[in-house]
């Protein structure tokens, strides 16, 4: 095992990697962490292990879309692997997607999505192939499920771009490269024949085998689904900050924005008041009162200082468009507002934390003292604290006195936005990790105990099944000591609230992520 | 009998005067009529009421009764005249109280609510720095005066008189314990709670209106911090005077925890701007990471592969419940 200390974003990523793929991948993922770009040889030397290993581990993270290659710089005969950052990060969101898809469409589309995403990168007729095999399996049916179904499903989501083709491999200049395709030609499934696909469903294949677009391959589309998870928690704010059907709405105009702006961008395209209007209509069986206070709710959203919608225009009635930029600072300053409400325990550290954040200017002790209504002592030692753990920024001012004797200087408190949401990422990167670090380690060292355990209780269900006699029964569970259960009992009780540690701080970790990306963005 | 000595010294002027009266009782008329006159005695109404007295004797009085400090003498704005009227305060009570004494309280009164500093008091009264703490430290024994330090510059001492109230200005609104200039975190807490409950409940009545729209619903949630003010002194829950301001740092402070948002609008009926605070829920209601030990972790910086502080043995997972 190489000793290689990686950052807590990496460390996250070598933890899933190791987590799902297993130790030898993960050794190869973590050589490529730490160092961007690796050759084949340059892994192999790194990691100390065999040239076979080494290469069934980057098969198959290039197989999961999680590793990339190019021609070396120097030397075009050699190649680069370098691993996809974002893409083994979104590792730990697999769950969330299928909960996500499973929400919006249906159990058909969540199995199609479910086995892209085992394989990593499929064929359509493959991805149909299996998600038709499982399904069966899952039902006790004689009857064989239409792959046509299946099919059309498949349609939808490349429609609605859960799921995007690989770039295909092409010779350039004698170089074979990856190349993506145009933005139109990303979503476009070919026509299928199904039959063939039904046929061998009705002679129980495992395997597909030869089929007509076995170059046409697709993988999942991250970065739609993370829209996605983001706009659950727009819509969220939406309605806590108002009421539900503000939240309906809310969720409505989204929906108009992203068929407007194919793009990522800081600030949406204006969709007019129109249009959102027809669209309320259309949806009218939803809510009765949105028809009828329809001003109203729209109102009460633009006039919000969250930003959730803010009004650019007047024609049409209205225009209306989402500062991406601005919504997330908000979304960010409340996550930070809550760490530092929880981390410092009291009140009065929030209170001075927020009014250094809202005011434009530097504040000092002084002031702080007045406005947030603290003892001085308190002043001092809250925002000293708040300073070492870095969500306050010092800066010094000297006064401009003579030279003569000592000078004195002004210390001015502010708060470098940008700088803080990265502290705070990294510490939930690093409560991710530690979570995947610690479950794993305690089921390791635990695991004769647990696998007894198992057992235990394996033959318990079994006496119980025959109708054993009692005595038998509590003879057989004495076997297993008091302290033993009880340590057994801890041990799974941790491990299951280990388990949703990761996906709770995906939530803050999006926010922030999000935060830093927009307003990076010009 | 020896002739007068001419090398005594001549004896004092005496005091009898020309219509008989003693000095005594010349006093005693012009305290007469010094009551008589509240607003003041010139020098045209002493003559006219003792022509007769000298005028030399009338000024030994008056500069007598001055300095015992029953008298204070003024000079009137328009005709620059001098004119005397009768001080009614508690250096008249005192007795036994020396000139120097009174000098200092005098001062210390004319200062009113809002102190005087020690330096002040020097140089009007023009006393060295020892006899003025002498007798700094006697009327203080005589529980006659007090100090108290200011807000804006607590080393320097105020002194006022015992039964004053201090003035908002020295000690920072009612958050200064008087005494101990101590700052009441106990009052600020209660009446910031207070408040929060009061604009809590105010949304919860609007929110029965939801059949007339979000607007309405909004806009009934507000209150303004008049309203809050006088709600809150009707519950009595501080001895003393709430102000508007006071309520509004409360309020603001509320803001800057996140549970309020505060809006101007404009009074109905004159163009003054008033502030609206409503109770607002925080579009992310918590940190998620919160919820994790390592979210709130105090050495979390500290916490990697190696070293004391590992995951693998953290104590604060194995007390999470």
């Amino acid at each position: 095992m190489s000793s290689i200390v990686l950052s807590p974003f990496n460390q996250t990523c070598y933890q899933l990697i190791n987590k799902y793929f297993g130790e030898i991948v993960g050794e190869v993922a973590k050589f490529l962490l730490s160092r961007r770009y690796g050759t084949l040889f340059n892994i192999k030397t790194g990691t100390g292990m065999s040239l076979w290993d080494v290469k069934r581990a980057l098969a198959v993270l290039i197989h999961q879309n999680l590793v990339e290659f190019q021609a070396n710089e120097q030397n075009p005969n050699i190649v680069d692997y370098s691993i996809i950052y974002h893409n083994a990060y979104c590792l730990l969101r697999y769950a969330k997607y299928l909960y996500t898809i499973k929400r919006i469409f249906g159990s058909s589309e969540e199995v199609l999505i479910e086995i892209l995403l085992n394989i990593g990168q499929a064929s359509a007729s493959n991805v149909i192939f299996h998600s038709a095999n499982k399904l069966n399996k899952a039902i006790d049916d004689i009857k064989v499920i239409n792959p046509s179904d299946l099919y059309q499903s498949f349609q939808k989501l490349a429609a609605n771009n859960f799921i995007i083709r690989c770039p295909k491999i092409e010779i350039v200049e004698n170089m074979p490269k990856l190349l993506e395709f145009e933005e139109k030609d990303k979503f476009i499934v070919p026509q299928l024949e199904m039959e063939p696909i039904a046929k061998l469903l009705r002679e129980k294949a495992t395997q597909i085998g030869e089929h007509s677009d076995s170059e046409i391959i697709w993988r999942v589309n991250h970065q739609r689904f993370e829209v996605e998870l983001r706009n659950v928690i727009l819509v969220n704010a939406a309605a806590r900050r108002v009421d539900e059907t503000t939240g309906k709405l809310y969720h409505l105009i989204l929906k108009l924005w992203r068929e407007a702006n194919p793009t990522e961008a800081r600030v949406s395209n204006a969709v007019s008041y129109t249009l959102v209007k027809d669209a309320v209509r259309k949806n009218d069986g939803g809510s009765p009162m949105l028809m009828e206070h329809f001003d109203q709710y729209l109102r009460v959203l633009y006039e919000d200082s969250t930003g959730l919608i803010s009004r650019v225009g007047d024609s049409g009635g209205g225009q209306f468009a989402v500062n991406y930029a601005d919504v997330f600072e908000n979304f960010a300053c409340s996550i930070l507002d809550s760490v530092v409400l929880e981390r410092f325990g009291s009140k009065k550290a929030l209170r001075i934390f927020r009014l250094t954040r809202m005011q434009k200017f530097m504040t000092d002790q002084d002031q702080m003292q007045k406005l947030a209504m603290v003892s001085p002592k308190d002043a001092k030692t809250l925002s000293y604290k708040l300073m070492k753990e870095g969500f306050l920024q010092l800066h010094e001012q000297k006064k401009a006195t003579s030279n003569v004797g000592p000078v004195k200087s002004f210390n001015l408190f502010y708060v470098n936005l940008p700088e803080v949401v990265r502290g705070v990422l990294e510490t939930s990167y690093k409560c991710v990790s530690n979570a995947l670090e610690r479950q794993a380690h305690d089921l390791t060292v635990n695991k004769c105990l647990l696998e007894r355990h198992a057992d235990f209780e394996n033959i318990l269900e079994q006496l119980r099944g025959e109708d054993a006699p009692d005595n038998e029964i509590a003879e057989f569970s004495d076997s297993m000591t008091v302290a033993d259960k009880e340590l057994v009992a801890k041990v799974l009780k941790l491990c299951d609230r280990l388990k949703l540690v990761p996906i709770q701080a995906d939530e803050t970790i999006l926010i922030l992520e999000n935060y830093l990306k927009f307003h990076s963005m010009p | 009998m020896a002739s007068a000595n001419s090398d005594e010294p001549s004896p004092a002027a005496s005091t009898v005067n020309d219509d008989g009266r003693s000095e005594a009782e010349i006093e005693a008329r012009m305290l007469e009529l010094l009551h008589q006159f509240p607003k003041g005695i010139s020098n045209k109404i002493l003559d006219t009421d003792m022509p007769t007295v000298n005028k030399q004797i009338k000024v030994n009085i008056l500069n007598e009764l001055m300095s015992k400090g029953k008298v204070s003498m003024f000079k009137a704005a328009g005709t620059q005249e001098l004119f005397w009227c009768l001080k009614s305060h508690p250096t008249s009570r005192i007795k036994g109280a020396d000139n120097e004494e009174r000098v200092v309280l005098g001062l210390i009164e004319e200062a009113g609510n809002k102190g005087i500093w020690t330096k002040d008091i020097r140089i009007k009264s023009s006393l060295s720095q020892a006899t003025l703490n002498k007798v700094l430290k006697a009327l203080e024994g005589k529980k006659v005066i007090k100090f108290v330090s200011s807000v804006s510059a607590p080393k320097i001492k105020l002194y006022m008189l015992f039964n004053l109230q201090p003035d908002r200005s020295i000690t920072g609104r009612l958050w200064y314990n008087n005494e101990n200039n101590e700052f009441e975190s106990e009052l600020v807490d209660l009446l910031n709670h207070q408040c929060f409950e009061m604009l809590q409940q105010q949304k919860e009545i609007a929110q029965q209106k939801q059949n007339e729209g979000p607007v309405t619903v909004r806009n009934s949630s507000f209150l303004s911090s008049k309203e809050i003010c006088q709600v809150s002194s009707d519950m009595k829950l501080v001895k003393f005077n709430l102000t508007v301001e006071d309520i509004e740092t409360i309020l603001d402070a509320l803001v800057f925890e996140g549970k309020v948002e505060k809006s101007t609008a404009s009074d109905g009926n004159c163009n003054e701007k008033v502030k609206m605070y409503r109770s607002v829920a925080q579009p992310v209601p918590f940190a998620s990471i919160t919820k994790t030990p390592c979210g709130v972790c105090p050495v979390i910086n500290k916490c990697g592969k190696v070293g004391a502080i590992q995951p693998k043995m953290c104590k604060y997972f194995n007390e999470w419940e």
